[in-house]
């Protein structure tokens, strides 16, 4: 799993590639979590290079979301691909996170 | 058809599952969609016996076979650990909105969503999981 952070004007950017598992997952906790403590950050996990997760990354994902958006950010997904997409709505993270 | 992986209860070995996984879709043609939600339900599986079945620093092998047959994929899960049954553990209620939505129960809720049959034996001092998916 390779992170990118990507500091743009109105929005942060986090790249994902690769796989986030248990084994890498706290890997990307670490690199996410001190964003969680920017108030009103938009941050956006751009997931196109995302080839797999499972549920350790996805209570990241779930952590990421509630911690933004308590102190009033904005937390999207974008570019996700076929097989992830399919995660997020077996799992009804579709119907609860934004995704572009 | 019939492999089996015998893995040490470490995080990182669960990379070799994955490995395991692929050469199994290749050999067998699987699409993709499966491979990964095998990726996804085995992963679950293992990373459970390897985080809560021993001591620290106590050190076992995990066996996964993985067998086919006319129509299902059977993977049988073994471990020496302390008994442990997942399909008595609460699914994650996947319907709540998100700031109550709990962070653990995913695993096992996702096991059962995929897979056709989840059945656990406690035999001989050994933790046996056994999971179907029909083909």
């Amino acid at each position: 799993m390779e992170v990118k952070i990507l500091k743009e004007t109105t929005e942060t950017v986090v790249m994902i590639e690769g796989r986030v598992d248990t084994v890498t997952a706290p890997e990307l906790h670490e690199q996410v979590s001190p964003l969680w403590n920017e108030a009103g950050i938009t941050l956006v996990f751009d997931c196109e290079k995302l080839e797999y997760v499972s549920s350790s990354g996805l209570r990241i994902i779930l952590s990421t979301h509630k911690m933004v958006t308590a102190k009033g950010g904005k937390f999207i997904l974008r570019h996700l691909t076929a097989e992830v997409r399919s995660v997020f709505e077996l799992t009804g993270f579709s119907r609860i996170l934004t995704i572009q | 058809m019939e492999k089996t992986l015998v893995l040490q209860n470490e995080i990182p070995e669960i990379s070799k599952l994955a490995l395991f996984i692929d050469e199994l879709g290749e050999e067998l043609g699987l699409s993709p969609e499966l491979v990964f939600n095998l990726n996804l339900v085995l992963e679950e599986a293992v990373s459970n016996v390897i985080l809560y079945a021993y001591p620290k620093g106590e050190h076992e092998n995990i066996s996964l076979t993985a067998k086919k047959t006319e129509n299902q994929l059977l993977f049988v899960l073994t471990d020496t650990g302390k008994e442990f049954d997942p399909t008595q553990m609460p699914d994650a209620d996947v319907n709540l909105a998100a700031e109550d939505r709990q962070i653990g129960g995913l695993g096992i809720f996702l096991i059962r969503q995929i897979m056709n049959q989840v059945e656990y034996q406690r035999i001989d001092g050994r933790n046996v999981l056994t999971l179907g998916k029909d083909l």
